[in-house]
């Protein structure tokens, strides 16, 4: 048999973790950590922040949330198309 | 090179890369090559501060043995990174990969405890020479040309450096390798600084990484990750602490790099960009260049190399076995290859500074050491930077080659891993998560310890704001997770630049200048070759007429016996046989008559 045909407890657990359903049940999962988080960080004060717009609350998930949808959006949508090239563009392959 | 309180860690490389070709071939000597590492972790923890180990050469004075707080705690890392390495490719047959990983490493310890600019040079290039072999021992087309590019783009920056030092000494007296300040700073010091940001990968002069690192073999770049751009940090941090162009120059390179990872395809390419973008955060640590951030500097490339070279291994495991470092050819490989997926989540969550990770206690230091300096731009880019790395490494490169990214992958053939390669793996996996747990195993070591007590990282509010950090750049991805979605292609980046140049040299050789060389080979038949000719006939005929005459005729002498025996000695058979009875009726009358 194959080598990897024969999974161990955490390759049959990971497989079974694509079954229907299942990826939702991850995805809520994580939706609820970060309702979490953002509530902590309501509870949890910043007793020292540096920039000034870092003392309000949601300051932080605001910025992870923004500035993580600009750069791929600018990175893939607007950068890339500019310096894509073939894979073999120089020749080396 | 050895004494009670030192011994030099390149020396039981350099010995073993020597010794290692003219070993027997039963593969009993790879056991041998754990000894270098074990003898090197000895000894970057237990040598004593001093400049142990000075030759006399030329009237100059190298010192090779210099340990102080800062060598001190790169050379234990890098021990530590040799043994992982080694063990990593205990697999591997090919001796001529362990003696370029042997000799690079010695020459990466060798700079570390370099202490003067000379030292430094002649191990700095012996890196760049292994190192060139990592790559070009892939052994395929594409290796070998971007090996040839790597060598020759560290040697112009070897030659920065060499210019550098050279044109200091002329101007100090002094090869002394120490600390630079800007205000004061000569021509030949931004020299060195140029020699020294071509290895510590700064943008522009960065592409030679992400070109020459995806090609070198699985294991040969586990090395290189670790080794070449640390070496630089050290030197800058040794040398141009403070210096305010790397504060800038760090800033750039943190989100340059992360830009260009979040649209690469190949793995070990995104990884590769991921050296420059961490490296910033080292240089732009050493460029505020206060106690806080020193320490961070340091101590994020004790951490980067750790979860660095986890990650090189990782994603070398799935070329190893998959055959593909291409996030577009893989998919769902997590139940078929799950340590080495868990392996790589370790060092993801590490590079990404997530609590419980040693990046969450090196990362943060650095950017609050900034953010203390009023350095807010400075601060915010490395946070950016974070958002970016936690994308691209944390969640782009496992979806779319672990996960759920694409359907599972059942078809295609995977080798088996080699057991000593999880075995590199999981240690390197431990020392990243007993390091984000118990920060003081490496804040103990780091070089300005006044200031470690201005910096805690597990406080309940460096823990949430991380969380948020990275869990809301998290819902960034999954929000675009079909944008991100990689496909074949190459990016441009300023090696464009690069073979621009490279191009331009060999238009320049092979048009206008071998246009002239035509021309000047014309008239040197035609004029200058006569001209010489007239004189070695004149020359040659007062040697005859009046040198010999006054040596006694000696030279036509000698020269008449050897045109004679030249004549003689035609080759022919009947000849030989002719003159043998010649002189042997001559031998025979000489007898026959003289007696």
């Amino acid at each position: 048999m194959p080598y990897d045909k024969r999974p161990d407890f955490l390759g049959r657990f990971l497989a079974d973790q694509l079954a229907p359903g299942r990826p939702k049940v991850w995805r809520n999962a994580f939706l609820a950590l970060l309702a979490l988080i953002a509530i902590l960080g309501l509870v949890i004060p910043n007793r020292h922040p540096h920039f000034g717009v870092d003392a309000y609350p949601f300051f932080w998930p605001i910025f992870g949330l923004v500035m993580g949808l600009i750069l791929i959006f600018a990175v893939k949508k607007i950068i890339q198309p500019l310096i894509k090239r073939p894979e073999d563009h120089y020749g080396d392959l | 090179m050895a004494t009670s309180d030192f011994y030099h860690p390149s020396l039981a490389f350099l010995m073993m890369a020597v010794a290692l070709p003219f070993l027997p071939g039963n593969r009993r000597w790879k056991w041998l090559l754990l000894l270098p590492p074990l003898a090197a972790i000895y000894a970057a923890f237990g040598n004593l501060d001093g400049d142990h180990f000075t030759l006399t050469w030329l009237g100059l004075t190298l010192k090779l043995g210099h340990v102080d707080p800062l060598s001190r705690v790169f050379s234990q890392v890098f021990a530590i990174m040799s043994l992982a390495g080694i063990v990593f490719s205990l697999h591997v047959n090919d001796k001529a990969q362990h003696v370029s990983a042997l000799l690079y490493v010695t020459g990466g310890f060798g700079c570390l405890l370099a202490g003067d600019y000379l030292t430094l040079f002649v191990f700095w290039e012996l890196m760049s020479l292994g190192s060139t072999f990592l790559v070009m021992l892939n052994r395929t087309r594409e290796s070998v040309l971007a090996a040839f590019r790597y060598f020759l783009y560290h040697v112009a920056g070897g030659l920065l450096l060499l210019a550098g030092l050279l044109l200091r000494y002329r101007l100090t007296g002094s090869f002394d390798f120490g600390p630079i300040a800007e205000s004061s700073a000569t021509y030949a010091d931004w020299l060195i600084l140029c020699g020294f940001c071509v290895n510590a990968a700064v943008v522009p002069l960065h592409a030679w990484l992400p070109d020459a690192y995806p090609r070198g073999t699985v294991t040969g770049s586990v090395f290189m990750c670790a080794y070449t751009t640390k070496t630089a940090v050290y030197v800058l941090a040794r040398a141009f602490p403070g210096w305010e162009i790397l504060a800038v120059a760090g800033t750039v390179m943190a989100v340059y790099g992360v830009v260009y990872a979040s649209m690469e395809n190949n793995a070990r390419r995104i990884l590769s960009y991921h050296i420059v973008s961490q490296v910033g955060y080292m240089v732009a640590g050493i460029g505020v260049g206060t106690a806080i951030t020193l320490n961070g500097a340091s101590a994020h490339a004790y951490a980067h190399i750790l979860y660095k070279g986890l990650l090189f291994m990782s994603a070398g495991a799935v070329l190893y076995s998959a055959g593909t470092q291409k996030l577009d050819e893989l998919g769902g490989l997590a139940s078929r290859l799950p340590w080495v997926m868990v392996c790589y989540m370790v060092a993801a969550l590490s590079i990404s500074g997530m609590p419980l990770f040693n990046g969450f206690v090196s990362k943060t230091m650095t950017i609050a050491g900034a953010a203390e300096a009023h350095r807010t731009f400075v601060a915010l880019g490395l946070e950016l930077a974070a958002v970016g790395t936690f994308i691209s490494v944390g969640l782009k490169l496992p979806y779319f080659a672990f996960w759920g990214g694409k359907k599972p992958d059942r078809t295609r053939e995977l080798k088996p891993i080699p057991i000593n390669m999880y075995v590199g793996m999981a240690f390197l996996a431990l020392l990243c998560l007993a390091q984000g747990l118990y920060p003081h195993m490496l804040y103990k070591y780091l070089p300005y310890q006044e200031a470690v007590h201005e910096f805690v990282p597990w406080t309940p509010w460096n823990v949430i704001q991380a969380l948020m950090l990275l869990g809301f750049s998290g819902l960034a991805f999954f929000v675009m997770r079909k944008v991100i979605e990689p496909h074949k292609a190459l990016n441009l980046d300023f090696d464009w630049f690069y073979r621009l140049i490279g191009r331009g040299v060999l238009f320049l050789i092979s048009r206008p200048l071998a246009a002239v060389d035509n021309v000047w080979t014309v008239v040197w038949d035609k004029v200058g070759l006569r001209v010489l000719k007239g004189l070695g006939a004149l020359t040659s005929w007062f040697d005859r007429n009046a040198i010999d005459g006054i040596v006694d005729g000696s030279a036509v002498g000698v020269k008449g016996l050897g045109t004679l025996t030249a004549f003689l000695q035609n080759g022919r058979l009947q000849h030989y046989l002719g003159l043998m009875v010649v002189l042997g009726l001559l031998i025979f009358a000489f007898f026959w008559y003289g007696f």
